[in-house]
């Protein structure tokens, strides 16, 4: 498959739609992705992305609208579609009776690879993702990243422009999410495009843009950087013994926009225009929490995911 | 084509690799088919012989010793107990020593004597039906023997002749099977259940596989076409319903000396035929059930029960209620033992046969069109 050489971006949708009974999954939705981005899908639980996803892989129907994949329609040229796409499911969806060969033999023969380059790849594309000494292995056998790296590797078969990565890295550990993500990047310089859903910020961040999704409709979408920079004020971690507490003393200070929860330090983003240590501190010595400290920190997609997920913050723009 | 060949190749090797990989799956389609024939053909049988039989004779006369002797002749009868009073019966049959009982009252030679008509009580275990009602056939067919004899006995002591009576003696004769073999008339009908069991419930079950397993989407998002995906997943359960048959053909033949009457080519023919109709039935189920249980069921249900029952497989078709024998028109396992039975009993052939063939033809294609057109429907949500 040569590049295009068509302005066709890798993917296209306007007006999509798509509900689900009575539940709106995607509602009018707009997306451009350019080829050879890592273009991130992030947003909550339900929010639509695995919906997205789907209709863009042409296994399931838009109610309305249109998406293109290199120009084609997954509505009426999905057998044009398929080929230059590798669609990875956000469940395992491989034999789990059948070996690691056995899988990626099958799925690539039905994806129409000669036998010598199925060969060829399976070793190549094994041996890169840490899986050569599993081939014999039951899929069933294999650890929660190994999972994920077959299913990767299947995907990778056929030698697709197109990546539809639906949560990949879910309830994966963080060692093998960070050797995941190694492997995108390499794609990424071998010049794929790569849709990918996430839940976690950290990945949000390792790609080229973001689409923030909500209740099936995209809120926000560009470059980390620029999403960064729409939010508003500055951030500051609150770290304290009773982390809680130290949440219920800053939330109802004037100037925070938003404070949550990260592990055991409150984020409180500041759009006063006092010095916010001072402020916070007042508040936090006023409400009895000890050993309270306050600091600036740069912004990070964490923050800008939680500022946006909030309902009294997030939708405004 | 040759890329149409290739996938459907794949699709038919990776089901192979399941079925090797399921011990339990293979127990279902190869195992147990042979457990079902040596199942049938011994344990189960419907050959009724050596009825247990208690006789309490309270008149203990000449004559009445003459009558028990009758039952003690006949082969049908085992006498294993003599009792004294009719609390023997009950205990008898309360603890399923006997199924039969004779008692002669006290007084039936002296009304013998006096040429009037003497009773016999004879009591049947109604638990046991199908021995209840062949021991009532009997006994009723004796006691006509031992009323001629005693008229045969009248006459000669009126110094009559009867000789020169015509009297009716019924020669009985069974066709196609003069023994009446249970096996005989079993285990060719028992090919219509395990294919049947093979082909429905496993076809039902494998495409539902594939949803739940999710491999489904990635099919989809292959060329494969779903007529190739059907052929494929249809090819090893063919395969493997031929081999069970004639897996119990060569059994049937060898242990139980089950006659092959009949032209084998017509046979093939119609299993092949009923192989068909049940994939189609199979593939419906599987493109109607919403999860993998619920296709186990519907295939129980719709392939296991009437191919067992509705069939004429065990119970003759004739002799249940009429709306049961019109559902059983609607299932395709009682043309399945109509042409196993001719085929191997009764030596028919396509002259006798094609209107069973025919009808499963038909079945075939309906069923194997409808699951094709709700297939693709199911498949583009």
């Amino acid at each position: 498959m040569t590049t295009t050489t068509t302005a066709a971006p890798a993917i296209r949708a306007d007006g999509l739609q798509r509900s689900f009974g009575d539940t709106l999954a995607i509602a009018d939705l707009d997306l451009e992705v350019d080829e050879g981005a890592v273009f991130g899908l992030v947003g909550p639980d339900g929010a639509g992305k695995s919906t997205l996803i789907r209709m863009l892989a042409t296994v399931l129907r838009p109610d309305a609208g249109e998406a293109r994949v290199f120009g084609h329609s997954v509505r009426t040229q999905a057998g044009q579609v398929t080929p230059r796409i590798g669609y990875m499911s956000q469940r395992f969806s491989m034999y789990p009776d059948l070996s690691v060969a056995e899988n990626l033999d099958f799925f690539a023969t039905i994806r129409g690879v000669s036998k010598a380059d199925r060969r060829s790849r399976a070793a190549s594309l094994l041996e890169g993702m840490g899986l050569a000494e599993f081939t014999t292995r039951q899929a069933q056998h294999l650890s929660g990243g190994m999972k994920q790296k077959l299913m990767l590797a299947t995907t990778l078969m056929h030698e697709p422009d197109l990546l539809l990565l639906d949560e990949p890295t879910t309830g994966v550990d963080p060692v093998s999410r960070r050797e995941f993500w190694r492997i995108l990047a390499g794609l990424h310089r071998a010049g794929k495009t790569v849709l990918v859903a996430t839940p976690y910020m950290d990945e949000a961040e390792r790609c080229t843009h973001i689409a923030f999704l909500d209740s099936g409709r995209i809120k926000q979408s560009g470059t980390p950087d620029e999403i960064k920079a729409r939010v508003p004020g500055r951030l500051v971690e609150v770290s304290a013994t009773r982390p809680r507490a130290a949440l219920a003393a800053v939330q109802a200070v004037p100037g925070v926009a938003s404070a949550h929860l990260l592990g055991d330090v409150v984020r409180v983003l500041w759009s006063g225009s006092a010095e916010p240590e001072q402020a916070l501190g007042a508040a936090l010595a006023a409400a009895g929490v000890d050993g309270a400290a306050t600091r600036e920190v740069a912004p990070d997609m964490e923050s800008v995911f939680a500022y946006l997920a909030d309902p009294a913050t997030g939708v405004a723009s | 084509m040759r890329q149409a060949l290739i996938r459907i190749g794949a699709i038919v090797r990776k089901e192979f690799r399941h079925l090797g990989r399921d011990p339990r799956m293979l127990l279902a389609v190869v195992i147990m088919p042979v457990i079902q024939l040596l199942l049938f053909a011994y344990a189960i049988s419907f050959d009724v012989d050596h009825v247990q039989t208690v006789v309490i004779d309270l008149d203990n006369s000449p004559a009445s010793q003459r009558y028990l002797r009758q039952y003690e002749a006949s082969p049908f009868f085992d006498v294993v107990a003599r009792g004294r009073s009719l609390a023997d019966v009950d205990s008898a049959f309360d603890h399923n020593t006997a199924q039969v009982a004779i008692v002669i009252p006290s007084g039936f030679s002296r009304t013998l004597a006096a040429d009037e008509s003497a009773q016999v009580a004879v009591m049947v275990d109604g638990s046991e039906l199908n021995a209840a009602k062949v021991s009532q056939a009997y006994s009723v067919a004796l006691n006509q023997l031992y009323s001629q004899e005693l008229t045969r006995d009248w006459a000669d002591a009126q110094g009559l002749d009867l000789s020169s009576l015509g009297l009716l003696e019924p020669r009985i004769r069974t066709w196609y099977n003069p023994e009446r073999r249970s096996s005989d008339f079993l285990i060719p009908g028992l090919m219509a259940v395990i294919i049947a069991i093979v082909t429905v419930q496993q076809t039902a079950v494998t495409l539902v596989r594939e949803r739940d397993l999710g491999t489904q989407e990635q099919i989809e998002v292959s060329p494969m076409r779903r007529i190739e995906l059907m052929i494929g997943k249809l090819l090893p359960w063919t395969l493997i319903a031929f081999l069970d048959v004639a897996l119990i053909t060569v059994l049937g033949r060898t242990l139980f000396g089950v006659p092959l009457r009949g032209a084998a080519p017509a046979f093939a023919l119609g299993a092949m035929l009923f192989v068909f109709a049940s994939l189609g039935m199979g593939l419906l189920i599987s493109a109607l059930a919403p999860t993998l249980d619920s296709a186990n069921m519907i295939a129980l249900l719709v392939a296991f029960l009437p191919s067992f029952l509705l069939s004429g497989f065990a119970f003759a078709l004739d002799q249940i209620p009429v709306w049961l024998q019109w559902i059983s028109y609607g299932f395709p396992a009682r043309y399945m033992v109509t042409i196993a039975r001719g085929v191997f009993l009764k030596g028919a052939g396509f002259t006798e046969l094609w209107p069973e063939m025919a009808a499963l033809a038909l079945y075939a294609l309906v069923m194997l069109l409808i699951s094709a057109v709700l297939y693709g429907r199911r498949s583009s949500r």
